[in-house]
């Protein structure tokens, strides 16, 4: 509810997506430049590879008053600037799929002519998604492994929890609306206590209980390490996309 | 009060020198006996001022405090010797593995009627005053009785009562757990060594880092866990080298460890309850000098010691 959407223009080369927007009350066109002349906060959503030809194009229409924000995974602030005026307020955000629901964990990073005032407005916006923190430009990357390929790997514990549970006998639909529950009230329960997940997992762990034995299982088979393979994995990769 | 030890190996040795540390207890208040003099533990306890003897009989006349502190298949031939003499002022401390207290009590009450056992497990850094301590009160051992075994106890590290049937996972964690942390420190000094520091300073080092960080948890209120986070500094040396840790399997290991140690001595006591320990695991020199002192035993056949043997059928085990 932060903007209505008669205030938001989208724009596109073809018509494929644009009725999603239309339906949600949004207005679209297909002209990119008439996008910066309505707009003031503009979001360059496009693909990495078609970006380029895109801030060519639009580079005439962009102004001080501009705020410009690109979501385009790898392409950095410096890139981002030399493509636009000089002094052009640029921010690069990451976001992950969950902002669709209102739960996404988000990042951003301000380039040089960016001030207090457009960082501030961002994120008060973007937090009606969910969280949003300003980082240096570094860390955007390891956001990527963590949180925007991360929720791919929660899907992979999720499938696999529910696998154990239909072995153990429970239907898989059941079984699929527990997991995600689990998942859903554990994170929570992080979130809101603010307490250390050591800390959180002990207090579930009775002496010789069901929890401790199935931990045991986990670090047998060192899922910890994984995890941090995965996450390290995904960052790298990143890293090496983004010199592409 | 005075205290006696049967059995004058490392843990009598290491107990007598936390106790007199601590001055709790003066040396000379102080008995150990064993049959074998030629134990290096001997003559640490001797220079220490502890009364030794050969005689465990002379041992348990002396004390009020009675550890038994002899290897688990040994501690059926020592209650059998020395039985006739316990009394009911004496208070029995078995620091052995895996021998439960109703072994003890089934045992002595062919001698008397309501003998006083206490049973705890305790472990070698009693010795520098650091030891971890539990102990489970028998049957007919009151609270005062308790309470003076923890004094004692205090006096050398951490002690707590527990019930009885924790403490099998007791050993497997505090009571190995010196070994385990030699094998680390061992490890560590490796590292370093590899990395270029002298071997002594190495070791130094190393202890000197497991001991400030258990320190620190044992002083702090916080998780191991977050302790932990305080040190990795992001994408900095030690969150590199935890994760290699954990690609090891460095906490399931650990968990592993603790879990065998304690099954194995639930092992050893059910070995022990249905007489199955072999007369390999008692050295023949040891096993010939308690014969000595106690003609009335007998070893069954070439391939079984029966434990409990004795001539009174009441206190055979099945």
């Amino acid at each position: 509810g932060k903007v209505p959407a008669s205030s938001i223009l989208a724009s596109a080369p073809s018509d494929r997506n644009l009725d999603t927007w239309r339906e949600s009350g949004c207005r679209t066109t297909h002209c990119n430049l008439e996008v910066l002349q309505e707009s003031t906060l503009v979001f360059l959503a496009t693909k990495p590879h078609i970006l380029p030809g895109v801030l060519q194009e639009i580079r005439p229409a962009v102004g001080p008053h501009h705020i410009v924000v690109s979501m385009a995974a790898g392409v950095s602030l410096q890139t981002l600037q030399r493509l636009l005026p000089a002094g052009t307020k640029v921010l690069r955000l990451m976001p992950n799929l969950p902002c669709v629901v209102q739960a996404g964990a988000m990042v951003f990073a301000r380039g040089s002519g960016t001030g207090d005032g457009e960082a501030a407005l961002l994120k008060s916006l973007l937090s009606s998604c969910g969280l949003c923190e300003e980082v240096p430009e570094s860390y955007i990357n390891i956001h990527t492994g963590l949180s925007g390929s991360g929720v791919a790997y929660v899907y992979l514990f999720a499938e696999a929890l529910a696998e154990g549970a239909v072995k153990m006998g429970m239907p898989g639909g059941l079984a699929n609306r527990i997991a995600a529950q689990t998942l859903l009230g554990a994170a929570k329960m992080m979130l809101e206590t603010g307490e250390h997940p050591a800390k959180l997992r002990g207090d579930v762990c009775t002496p010789g209980g069901t929890t401790i034995h199935a931990l045991h299982q986990l670090e047998k088979g060192a899922l910890r390490a994984t995890v941090m393979n995965a996450v390290e994995a995904a960052t790298n990769r990143a890293c090496d996309m983004a010199k592409d | 009060m005075s205290v006696g030890f049967i059995g004058a190996g490392q843990l009598a040795l290491a107990l007598a020198r936390g106790f007199t540390a601590a001055g709790v207890l003066a040396a000379h208040k102080i008995t150990a006996s064993s049959p074998d003099t030629d134990l290096p533990t001997v003559s640490g306890l001797r220079k220490m001022g502890v009364n030794f003897t050969v005689s465990n009989k002379d041992t348990v006349k002396s004390s009020d405090v009675l550890f038994l502190a002899v290897k688990p298949p040994i501690i059926p031939f020592i209650l059998e010797e020395v039985g006739p003499d316990i009394e009911p002022r004496h208070i029995v401390v078995s620091c052995a593995a895996g021998v439960t207290i109703s072994s003890i009590e089934k045992k002595l009450s062919t001698f008397c009627p309501t003998p006083k056992v206490i049973r705890c497990m305790t472990n070698t850094p009693v010795i520098v005053r650091e030891g971890a301590t539990v102990y489970a009160t028998g049957t007919h051992a009151d609270v005062e009785d308790g309470k003076l075994l923890e004094q004692l106890m205090a006096s050398v590290g951490f002690c707590t009562e527990v019930e009885e049937d924790l403490i099998d996972a007791v050993t497997g964690l505090s009571g190995s757990g010196p070994a385990y942390a030699f094998t680390a420190l061992d490890a560590l000094a490796d590292g370093g060594v590899k990395m270029g520091l002298p071997r002594r300073l190495a070791v130094r080092l190393g202890a000197q880092a497991l001991l400030g960080a258990a320190k620190m948890l044992l002083e702090s209120e916080q998780h191991p866990g977050q302790l932990k986070d305080n040190v990795c500094s992001p994408g900095g040396a030690t969150i590199h080298a935890l994760h290699f840790l954990e690609s090891g399997g460095f906490r399931s290991l650990l968990i592993n460890a603790v879990e065998a140690s304690c099954i194995r001595t639930r092992e050893l006591q059910h070995l022990a309850d249905q007489e199955k320990i072999s007369p390999a695991a008692i050295k023949k020199t040891l096993l010939d000098k308690v014969k000595l002192e106690s003609p009335s035993l007998s070893v069954a056949s070439a391939n079984k010691v029966s434990l409990f043997n004795s001539k009174s059928p009441s206190s055979k085990k099945n």
